[in-house]
């Protein structure tokens, strides 16, 4: 028999760093695709989880537990939400894979890259001053040009490893971290 | 009979040969039994071997790429293991592959992040393929213990904090030593001039010089 995907670490919430992780993944998504909402809403159809995120303002709403965005609600996400966000997350980046992927590696031409890494970076900027709450350290921080270059490069690097179907328990096993 | 699985990305490509095991009524384009696998990368040495070394090497990738996830670069799979896998260089991925033939020298394949996911690709399109009806054994993801998580601070990070507090708390006990104490209140003063008198010698004199009365004007001092 195949693996499976494996049994999943025990239901419990995701920790308050694991919920921003996700949102900021997410929002790289958006980032490489400029109809990346559109696709989230419309994964969340083909995937069967209309019934959780009936349309677009529920899932945003469910967005909004991340403690660095601008509309902040307090609470925890239900785990049975993060896991259909978390596979939300790695079905779009199953799909958008080729760009992460471009992004990464080191066969293409430095100037290609840096290309795209500007482009990845200005769009990821212009997302986070319109939905994060710029008074918050960790966004200030991933805004930077130099201090958060690593930040949004191990973003992307986590988003490669955890894309598709595989990618599911490793990248729910990380937002389970218990610390940053 | 023979059935061939094959798995491509951009930079690799993984084949899995084998049969199905009619003892447990596989059907027939089942695999549950590897006989062979090779890896093919674009411009590096092919790797073949057997069930167990296709183990080892899922065994180390896999669990690597989960720790990396959260940040926590580290090497898996040491020791005795046919496959080593580690950070390298200017953050590359350093692959190791220790022969099960005598004589044969250790491969070293350095990969970035990108390939680095192409492999984790095939191996993840491998274990979730319906038709390999073969158990791997994987370790399941698990979040990471706060020690292992702390190891990726740097260490001067680490104790910038404690360093930092204990030294203010030093240097305010030792402006606090520093002060020098109060002067003591005129009405406090007279018990302890009163006990000091009663310590002296008699023909001690008092140091202090004898005020008249209440006009404060020192009083001439008489001599022994």
């Amino acid at each position: 028999m195949a693996q499976e995907s494996s049994p999943s670490p025990p239901s419990r919430p995701l920790p308050r760093r694991g919920l921003e992780r996700l949102d900021l993944m997410l929002l790289c998504m958006e980032a490489l695709d400029f109809n990346g909402g559109e696709a989230m809403v419309w994964m969340s159809g083909k995937m069967g989880f209309t019934n959780l995120f009936p349309n677009r303002v529920e899932l945003w709403k469910r967005r909004c537990y991340n403690p660095l965005r601008r509309a902040y609600r307090r609470g925890e996400l239900e785990s049975h939400e993060t896991d259909a966000l978390i596979r939300i997350l790695c079905e779009m980046a199953d799909r958008l894979y080729p760009m992460l992927r471009a992004l990464l590696s080191a066969a293409e031409k430095v100037e290609m890259r840096q290309r795209r890494w500007e482009l990845f970076d200005d769009r990821l900027a212009q997302l986070m001053r319109e939905r994060m709450n710029p008074r918050r350290s960790g966004v200030r921080q991933l805004l930077d040009p130099e201090l958060g270059a690593a930040q949004r490069r191990r973003l992307v690097q986590g988003l490669a490893l955890g894309a598709g179907v595989g990618g599911f328990d490793r990248l729910k096993a990380s937002l389970m971290d218990p610390v940053s | 009979m023979k059935q061939t699985l094959r798995y491509d990305q951009y930079s690799c490509q993984l084949m899995v040969e084998g049969l199905p095991d009619v003892s447990v009524g596989q059907s027939s384009n089942a695999i549950g039994i590897i006989t062979a696998w090779r890896l093919a990368w674009v411009g590096r040495p092919e790797l073949e071997g057997r069930r167990e070394h296709l183990c080892a090497l899922m065994g180390a990738v896999l669990p690597y790429a989960r720790h990396l996830i959260s940040g926590v670069s580290r090497n898996f799979g040491e020791g005795d293991q046919p496959v080593t896998i580690g950070p390298g260089e200017g953050g590359d991925h350093r692959l190791e592959l220790r022969s099960s033939q005598p004589d044969t020298p250790p491969l070293q394949i350095c990969l970035d992040d990108a390939e680095l996911a192409d492999l984790v690709r095939v191996l993840d399109q491998l274990r979730m393929d319906p038709r390999l009806q073969l158990g791997l054994p994987v370790p399941i993801p698990e979040p990471l213990r706060p020690r292992e998580l702390l190891d990726r601070i740097p260490l001067h990070r680490r104790l910038a904090a404690p360093v930092g507090g204990a030294a203010a708390l030093v240097i305010a006990a030792s402006l606090a030593v520093l002060q020098p104490p109060p002067a003591p209140a005129p009405g406090s003063a007279a018990p302890s001039s009163s006990s000091s008198e009663a310590s002296r010698s008699p023909g001690q004199k008092s140091a202090r010089p004898a005020t008249d009365g209440g006009t404060g004007t020192p009083a001439t001092t008489e001599k022994p």
